[in-house]
């Protein structure tokens, strides 16, 4: 043992000397050794920085450490969105506080957020239907000034619908009906028809309704992703989550909070919404107007946008911004009329990009409406139940939020909140309250459950009397389905939508689809994840635990994808270095075959010769491992000061933020320096064991 | 005097392509220990084969080869390593010095395989065969930086360090000019004289062979000639050199 201890020395002097004798040898393998060091310690160590901050963000935000969902839906959650865009099934949690009660005990859960989302369309009005509103409003208060200047907008749409129709009429073969059409927009621009307009005023709104309205495009139809929860526990519990605009619904009460990107994205005026979406693509990803065929593009279709702004405004506001544009722009040919100025207007370039962005928000915006659904109003959803029925209701929305570090993250914009009960009435569950109005509309019309076998008897069958002879003529002969209904009433009952309010009880207690388990230490997610398994089978309920990164869906599964695609870079490239190194290391036995034949002629062992190959090897290794292993540190680190830029909305969704700040982890070296210490002894091993059978006999032959 | 090598009826064949080269053919000697032997040959003659068996760096086809009483031809790779390493000492014609490392350090290698001396003890023995051979100004210098002469010292240095039974040189001057050649065989045979170790050589130099106390000469892989003098041997190895020194 002390003789090899004692040969060891002279092992690691030969060895250290031939590294340093062999330069070439030397710099080569050691630059593929710290090249490929560094690229594992910057790979691993930006990966995990991205992981880290998309788990921050994705747990903080929506999914916490841990979900808890039924094992009986036919699909996976995943809360960011999955592959396809239909409402996935994920099966029930039938009774939420019984969950609340089995988890909440269990140690290092700090809460329990119920969860369910549900897709729903908002239907805020077209323009004429808001103008329409507002002119209903004016009647009701018998505000004639008000009712003239909304006369007048009124006209101005239906003048520049005219305008299109008779252009679609020379483009179609089907003329009849535009010619219809065309005549309700000439009957709307003539004087009779606001005539007396306050004494008719019902009738003439419902033909404002029905016969106008509908033949402006663009009905405002927007889809909401909604996620019902506790909207008090969601907000503490989800350190990312803030305000905007408006604010937290109330404590008991009901409502929607939009979130920022879908109401900034989804919701703004399409016009204001191109000018920022340019704008952004100037200033975050760094296109310029001057040569960049799709922003080009982008602001041509833009000016095409113009009547989307003329449909908004008065007569006033017309009259106005035509003397504001033409000074603007100034322009004093008599043909110019303002759609020809807007459309002018909003033809930007590179030079006066700035200016008419600023001149947009500043001038133009005041007069129009900024966004479809503002925070404050009350605004009519509609979803698809379960049943597959179709469920409509007011709700107001309370304001807008974001999720921090995420704000121009798709992240952020992929769902809308809303407390659970407005939630459980969209998905098709009823309140109590709901249950008991049925209850009693029920016993006064003196209706009956029938069961689905009975239901052919109870309808058809002679026994049955479920609808007398004589009210079936009433109800066919002139019939009218406004009958009874107020209209007028409608933003009353909007107005209510807001008072609506709950009891915490009745929020726990019922459906959720999922529910947020919320951890002190996150670092515990794998042993508290078993806890709550172990409670969930003791009680028999069939729902699963998964961690955040499976629930979070496709984000989830990205960053797995992209581990992968970088394993596989880094495992091409050292299997290169293994080549090189093999290779090399082969062409070096070749050169001091002599040698060591001598060294095995005078008496070193196989062992001596293998340690000696391994030790040069290794020694490179380490010395070009930790020079890559610093250089990528350093690297990682400096990125990490200076924060890496998101330059593009796919980047930025994967960094999770505009930045990524990266940073080295012992971890990282660890794995490096493992890596580069396997790769070495095996590209070692074959010309050591090349080098050991050299024979001893070799030595005796002369070299010349 | 024992017998430190004994070489019996040994044959060694080497397979080049389908043929079978014999190289020895039924070879049988001994030497004592303590002897000063030259083997002369031509080229071919198997004069390297049975220094190659002697050094246990081989072994034979058939026959038996004992060095210092161990018989090689049973021995495994670790036990014949260990042989070298206890009882042998190599001197080879390009000096096969290990080139990263210093005089001091070449001549220390073999005592530090061997791993039984201290590291005062094994400096102490390097520094004095060191001066032995007469390079004691030269012990920090790496081989590219000394003589031929020098580097075939330092050879001879780390042959004898740890005093072995026996050191086998293979044309130790062949790559040497005829002054330092001869300077390199007093050495060899002063250190045979005062340490009292067996050196077996090969070589073609007449010169050379007239040192040795004997000479055994190979033809074709068969001794013809093994005794004291060289009477007959040099004009059979060399006939124009030894034209040149009758004229």
């Amino acid at each position: 043992m002390g003789s090899l201890l004692v040969s060891m020395r002279v092992v690691f002097l030969i060895a250290m000397r031939n590294l340093t004798s062999h330069r070439v040898k030397s710099l080569i393998v050691g630059s593929i050794m710290a090249f490929g060091t560094m690229l594992l310690v910057v790979g691993t160590s930006l990966l995990d920085s991205v992981e880290e901050s998309m788990e921050k963000v994705v747990t903080a935000s929506l999914t916490g450490q841990l979900q808890i969902y039924s094992t009986e839906g036919r699909d996976e959650l995943s809360l960011f969105g999955g592959l396809t865009a239909s409402r996935p099934d994920i099966g029930e949690i039938e009774d939420f506080s019984k969950l609340k009660e089995l988890v909440e005990p269990i140690d290092n859960v700090e809460a329990i957020v119920p969860m369910g989302i549900t897709i729903a369309t908002g239907a805020g009005g077209n323009d004429i239907d808001s103008t329409l509103t507002e002119l209903r409003r004016a009647v009701d208060k018998r505000d004639a000034k008000e009712m003239k200047k909304l006369e007048g907008q009124i006209v101005q749409l239906a003048s520049l619908l005219e305008d299109e129709y008779e252009y679609r009429a020379k483009i179609t073969s089907d003329t009849e009906k535009l010619e219809r059409d065309i005549e309700v927009l000439q009957r709307v621009q003539e004087g009779s028809f606001w005539e007396d307009f306050d004494l008719n005023a019902n009738a003439r709104l419902m033909y404002l309704d029905t016969k106008l309205a509908p033949l402006a495009a663009d009905g405002k139809l927007f889809f909401l992703r909604l996620l019902g929860t506790d909207p008090q526990l969601f907000k503490t519990s989800f350190d990312r989550f803030e305000i905007d605009k408006g604010q937290m619904i109330p404590p008991g009460k009901r409502g929607v909070l939009l979130s920022r990107r879908a109401h900034e994205r989804f919701l703004k005026h399409r016009v204001a919404r191109q000018l920022d979406r340019i704008k952004r693509e100037i200033e975050v990803e760094g296109r310029s107007l001057e040569d960049d065929e799709l922003l080009q593009g982008r602001v041509r279709r833009l000016s095409r946008q113009y009547r989307r702004i003329l449909f908004q405004l008065d007569v006033a506001e017309t009259a106005k911004l035509e003397t504001m544009l033409r000074e603007k722009l100034d322009d004093d040919a008599p043909d110019d009329d303002l759609a020809k100025l807007v459309e002018k207007f909003l033809l930007v370039d590179s030079q006066n990009f700035d200016d008419r962005y600023t001149y947009f928000y500043d001038n133009i915006a005041p007069m129009i409406e900024l966004y479809r659904v503002n925070v404050g109003e009350t605004v009519t959803v509609q979803a698809f139940t379960r049943r597959g029925y179709l469920k409509a209701m007011n709700v107001k929305i309370w304001g807008t939020f974001q999720f921090k570090g995420i704000e121009d993250s798709d992240l952020a914009g992929v769902v809308n909140l809303t407390d659970m009960l407005t939630f459980r009435e969209l998905y098709g569950k009823m309140t109590d309250a709901q249950r008991a109005e049925l209850e009693s509309l029920r016993e006064e019309v003196g209706v009956e459950a029938v069961a689905r076998d009975d239901a052919e008897d109870a309808l058809f069958g002679g026994d049955a009397e479920v609808m007398e002879d004589g009210a079936v003529g009433e109800l066919t002969d002139g019939f009218d389905e406004f009958e009874g209904v107020d209209l007028l009433e409608r933003d009353e009952r909007k107005t209510r939508a807001g008072e609506l309010t709950y009891k915490q009880e009745e929020l726990d207690s019922g459906l959720a689809l999922n529910a947020a388990v919320i951890l002190k230490d996150r670092e515990r997610i794998a042993q508290t994840k078993r806890a709550i398994e172990a409670a969930i089978a003791k009680e028999g309920l069939k729902l699963r635990v998964v961690d955040w990164q499976e629930a979070a869906g496709i984000v989830g599964q990205l960053i797995i994808v992209i581990r992968l695609v970088l394993y596989a870079a880094i495992f091409i490239i050292f299997l290169v270095a293994l080549v090189i190194i093999n290779n090399s290391m082969v062409m070096a036995t070749m050169e001091r075959v002599s040698e060591i034949g001598t060294m095995r002629a005078i008496g070193a062992p196989r062992a001596f010769v293998l340690v000696l190959f391994m030790l040069e090897t290794l020694a490179l290794g380490l010395i070009a491992g930790s020079i890559g292993g610093l250089t990528g540190a350093l690297l990682v680190e400096a990125a990490g000061y200076y924060g890496i830029p998101a330059f593009n909305e796919i980047v930025r969704f994967i960094f999770a933020g505009p930045y990524l700040y990266p940073h080295v982890t012992l971890g990282n070296v660890l794995l490096a320096a493992a890596v580069i210490f396997i790769v070495s002894v095996i590209a070692t091993l074959y010309p050591a064991i090349v080098a050991t059978r050299i024979q001893p006999v070799v030595a005796m032959r002369g070299r010349d | 005097m024992g017998a430190i090598v004994e070489i019996e009826d040994v044959t060694k064949d080497y397979p080049l392509g389908k043929l079978v080269v014999q190289a020895l053919r039924g070879v049988s000697l001994r030497i004592d220990k303590g002897e000063f032997t030259t083997i002369a040959g031509p080229s071919g003659s198997g004069k390297t084969t049975l220094l190659n068996l002697i050094g246990c760096v081989d072994i034979p086809s058939s026959g038996a080869v004992r060095i210092a009483g161990n018989m090689t031809s049973n021995m495994s790779d670790a036990a014949l390593t260990n042989l070298r390493l206890q009882k042998l000492g190599f001197i080879f014609q390009s000096f096969n010095l290990i080139p990263v490392l210093d005089v001091f350090q070449n001549v220390e290698f073999p005592l530090l395989l061997q791993g039984d001396l201290s590291k005062g003890e094994r400096a102490k023995r390097v520094e004095d065969i060191l001066g032995r051979v007469g390079l004691t100004d030269q012990i920090k210098q790496r081989p590219n930086e000394l003589s031929g002469g020098q580097r075939q010292r330092v050879a001879i240095a780390r042959a004898l360090v740890t005093n072995p039974a026996i050191v086998l040189a293979d044309e130790p001057t062949a790559n040497l000019d005829s002054v330092t050649g001869n300077t390199i065989i007093e050495l060899m045979k002063e250190l045979n004289a005062t340490a009292e170790t067996t050196f077996i050589f090969s070589t073609h130099d007449p010169k050379v062979m007239r040192q040795a106390t004997r000479v055994i000469r190979l033809v074709d892989g068969q001794i013809v000639h093994d005794g004291k003098g060289t009477e007959g041997v040099i004009e059979a190895t060399d006939p124009a050199l030894a034209r040149r020194e009758e004229e």
